[in-house]
């Protein structure tokens, strides 16, 4: 098996860290050999809090990974969010000297560099810049520019950044393992590369990556990221509140919450009760199912109604989005959050997984592995172009 | 773009610039305004008002009025506001001439003393009839200093709250929190003086700075109109290649401000920038939009640039806002009469000055002269509340009224006191803040939906 067509997605989540090994199929295809994971401890709103904890956290991940898939893992492919990742739309442009007729691919790079010359804070880096459309003399709509005529290249992107030494953290705890570091990718960008397809990018479709401590969404509508995002909440809170509300411990709390835990108002009986059991199985206290589930309600309620007025804040992209909401990750699994997101949305919603896979179906169809999955993806697809090198070497070559 | 600010800058703009008096009232006042003399401060003018004419000779400030020629005779006050106040009432006229033609005037006091909660109301109902815009600094004293000066003071800051446009209200026990337990008992004092003439001079440079968005006077108004608003105020400065984000951390972690949690209630709020010519519009953006961060959707946010050569690398943000106490207000329009009702009460009397001791012996002596008459005059005020049981009060001082006055009080004094939030998991983390709210605590605690 050579070497260059395996790809690793790591994702280092607030409640796991998820390891995906995939294999690149000369046909496009991505076969799953197989997923290590741990449970994640020193991670907070998707953000390492406690580097030492952390990190031994990943490096069972990976064991486990290089146990199941067989595989030696030598570089991967990070994940990151966090509440300080936030996202813009700016066009660059370059204007083509008279000699040179025709455009180039150098030219392509120029504008590329053009749309990051704007002031983002000091302490913050580029994590993407991601294209949307290039325009040729005015002209828009324009997917491959080299080889036209004109006399001005302009192009849209879609720029994501966040704070430097926050991504450098979850940089410096692969480094340190050590691996060797490939790219660093938002969550969402990387899970919406195996939620949807093609079609939906282009039809309008929002992805909800709602992890355990963060929900991290973005936009794409005509094919292209029209807007991207962090919002530092996610099943943690839930959890705390849960926690909170019904006065037990948080362990407690997340166990309820997964096993009998519901966004829907109204569907228990009057009075209905859950026996909460202790380690030894013995009764313990009894909560109504109708408190548990109206805080999950109110906490998810709230998250949806902040993301719903957020991606109004600037354009109306919800009137684009016509193929509906897709939410994954772990807390998507919350009974009834489908409908919720349905109704707050006005939109079609689908609870999603990784498509297009082969190999462990076990893997790709929990929601929780989205990310990762799509770490795997985005590294397939970035993979092939070695012809030039990628700006997130910086970080393997600065540390 | 630096050439323009330069240009701005040569424009002479001393004409039309409203006149700012800065006056320090009673010993805690003119200790603040040595404090704000000495930060340096340019274009106002500094009056010191004293009973005590020790302290006032002390005193740099170039204008001095000297309070109750008669009736403390150069002696201080003595911890009764009563004298404080008839001291102030003798040097009306002479209160009036120091206030002439100034447009907007700060009033630093240090309540619960004799001079400062006695003749503070006064003087600030001068300064309003002089159609000026009036900010009060007050500072509340330190628990222990006794409930007695404790309910003086607060008697004295609702009866500031319906004179002045806005009462900024310094807790000396929340500022001494700020000095490290070791620290000496003076430094304590001087942090208090120094948050003053912090705000002071912020506020008044909101007017003197060559502003290329300038803050006009009206908008001020504007964001501090209203009688009983509570004052959010917060001031940070910062250099170095983060100064936009630290200066805003920095104003926001003003005692006032309470981390920026307060500012989501606000309905207008004043921000102002100040940095050398070397400031980028990149660094308001930051600034901006960090801040938009802890404010609500309707927030009315009234923007000030302001290019000062003298800043040099650094940048200034000050902040400024009051949020209406709705449902309050009516109660706490209600102790408006309190000047009033000091003068309706006891003639001028001489009272041997033992700076402020023995305070609580004298409790039992006051009698009630109850007839409004002309005495009460300038301090009538058309939006005075008619009050039901106006003739039956009962003494001001007397004991059984001090804890019952206080505790009506006590809604507004909420200033820099928070319930304790539970965030639970999260608290220690980062907190998550979205248009004000923080996002840690439970849901439905902050929509207050009972669950069992």
């Amino acid at each position: 098996m050579g070497k260059d067509h395996i790809l690793v997605g790591l994702e280092i989540g607030t409640s796991k860290i998820c390891v995906v090994v995939g294999e690149s199929k000369p046909d496009g295809s991505i076969k799953i050999l197989g997923v290590g994971q741990a449970p994640s401890r020193g991670v907070r709103k998707g953000e390492i809090v406690d580097f030492d904890t952390a990190q031994k956290c990943v490096h069972e991940a990976l064991v486990e990974a290089e146990e199941k898939s067989d595989v030696m893992i030598k570089s991967v492919y990070v994940g990151i969010t966090g509440s300080h990742i936030t996202s813009f739309n700016n066009r660059g442009a370059v204007t083509i000297p008279e000699e040179q007729d025709e455009i180039t691919g150098e030219d392509c790079e120029t504008v590329r560099e053009a749309a990051k010359d704007v002031s983002i804070p000091q302490q913050n880096t580029f994590v993407h810049e991601i294209l949307q459309h290039y325009y040729v003399d005015g002209q828009d709509g324009v997917l491959n520019p080299v080889g036209m005529m004109g006399s001005k290249l302009e192009a849209d992107f879609h720029i994501i950044h966040g704070i430097g030494n926050r991504i450098r953290n979850a940089v410096r705890c692969v480094k340190e393992v050590p691996l060797d570091m490939e790219d660093v990718v938002f969550n969402a960008y990387a899970a919406a590369q195996v939620v949807l397809n093609q079609n939906q990018k282009n039809l309008g479709a929002l992805v909800l990556d709602i992890g355990g401590g963060t929900t991290d969404y973005i936009v794409y509508s005509d094919g292209v990221v029209k807007q991207s995002g962090v919002l530092a909440v996610g099943g943690d809170h839930i959890t705390n509140d849960v926690s909170m509300g019904l006065r037990i411990p948080m362990a407690r709390a997340e166990k309820l919450k997964v096993e009998e835990g519901s966004v829907t108002l109204g569907n228990a009986l009057p009075g209905e009760t859950i026996l909460l059991k202790d380690d030894h199985g013995f009764a313990g206290k009894e909560v109504e199912r109708e408190t548990l589930n109206t805080i999950i309600h109110m906490r998810m309620r709230e998250t949806l109604e902040l993301l719903k007025r957020t991606l109004l804040r600037h354009e109306n992209y919800l009137d684009l989005l016509g193929a509906g909401v897709f939410i994954t990750g772990g807390t998507s699994q919350l009974k009834g959050l489908d409908h919720l997101v349905e109704e707050i949305f006005e939109l079609p919603t689908h609870v999603t997984h990784a498509q297009t896979m082969s190999g462990l179906t076990s893997a790709f169809e929990n929601p929780q592995f989205s990310t990762a999955i799509g770490l795997v993806k985005y590294a397939q697809a970035k993979a092939p172009q070695r012809g030039w090198r990628w700006p997130w070497q910086r970080w393997r070559n600065n540390e | 773009m630096i050439d323009l600010n330069r240009s701005y800058h040569l424009v002479p703009q001393t004409n039309d610039a409203v006149k700012i008096k800065i006056i320090g009232l009673g010993g805690a006042g003119s200790n603040a305004l040595d404090r704000i003399l000495l930060d340096g401060i340019d274009d106002a003018e500094l009056v010191a008002m004293n009973s005590d004419v020790q302290s006032l000779t002390s005193s740099v400030a170039n204008e001095k009025v000297q309070l109750g020629r008669e009736a403390t005779r150069g002696l201080g006050a003595g911890g009764d506001p009563e004298v404080g106040f008839a001291a102030a009432e003798e040097a009306m006229e002479e209160i009036r001439a120091a206030l002439d033609g100034a447009g907007l005037i700060f009033l630093c006091a240090g309540l619960g003393g004799g001079t400062g909660s006695g003749a503070a109301p006064l003087v600030a109902s001068l300064a309003k009839e002089h159609g000026a815009l009036v900010v009060v600094f007050a500072t509340m004293p330190f628990s222990f200093e006794g409930k007695r000066r404790a309910a003086q003071a607060h008697e004295a800051l609702a009866a500031l709250q319906a004179y002045a446009d806005a009462v900024i209200c310094f807790e000396n026990d929340t500022m001494g929190d700020a000095v490290s337990p070791k620290a000496g008992i003076h430094q304590a004092f001087a942090a208090a003086d120094e948050t003053i003439s912090q705000s002071v001079r912020a506020i008044s440079q909101l007017f003197a700075r060559p502003g290329i968005l300038r803050i006009g006077f009206d908008e001020l108004r504007a964001a501090l109109s209203g009688n009983n608003a509570r004052c959010l105020f917060g001031y940070g400065e910062a250099e170095g290649d983060n100064r936009a984000h630290d200066a805003l951390a920095l104003a926001l972690k003003n005692p006032l401000m309470d981390r920026g949690r307060m500012l989501h209630e606000a309905h207008n709020l004043v921000v102002n920038v100040a940095g050398g010519p070397d400031m980028t519009l990149a660094e308001v953006q930051i600034l901006m939009e960090e801040l938009g961060r802890h404010l609500g959707d309707e927030t009315h946010i009234l923007f000030g640039a302001a290019v000062d050569p003298k800043m040099g690398p650094r940048l200034g943000v000050t902040l400024l806002s009051s949020t209406q106490i709705g449902v309050q207000t009516t109660e706490a329009a209600a102790p408006v009469e309190t000047p009033a009702k000091i003068v309706r009460r006891r003639a001028p009397e001489l009272v041997q000055s033992e700076p402020e001791a023995e305070e609580i012996e004298e409790i039992e002596e006051i009698e009630e002269v109850d007839e409004p008459e002309e005495a009460s005059e300038p301090l009538r005020q058309e939006s005075r509340a008619p009050r039901p049981k106006h003739g039956a009060r009962p003494p001001k001082a007397a004991p059984e009224m001090l804890p019952a006055g206080a505790a009506k009080m006590e809604p507004k004094q909420e200033t820099l006191q928070f319930e304790a939030v539970t965030r639970g998991r999260f608290e220690k983390s980062e907190p998550t803040i979205v248009d004000g709210h923080d996002l840690d605590v439970p849901t439905f605690l902050r929509q207050n939906v009972r669950v069992k």
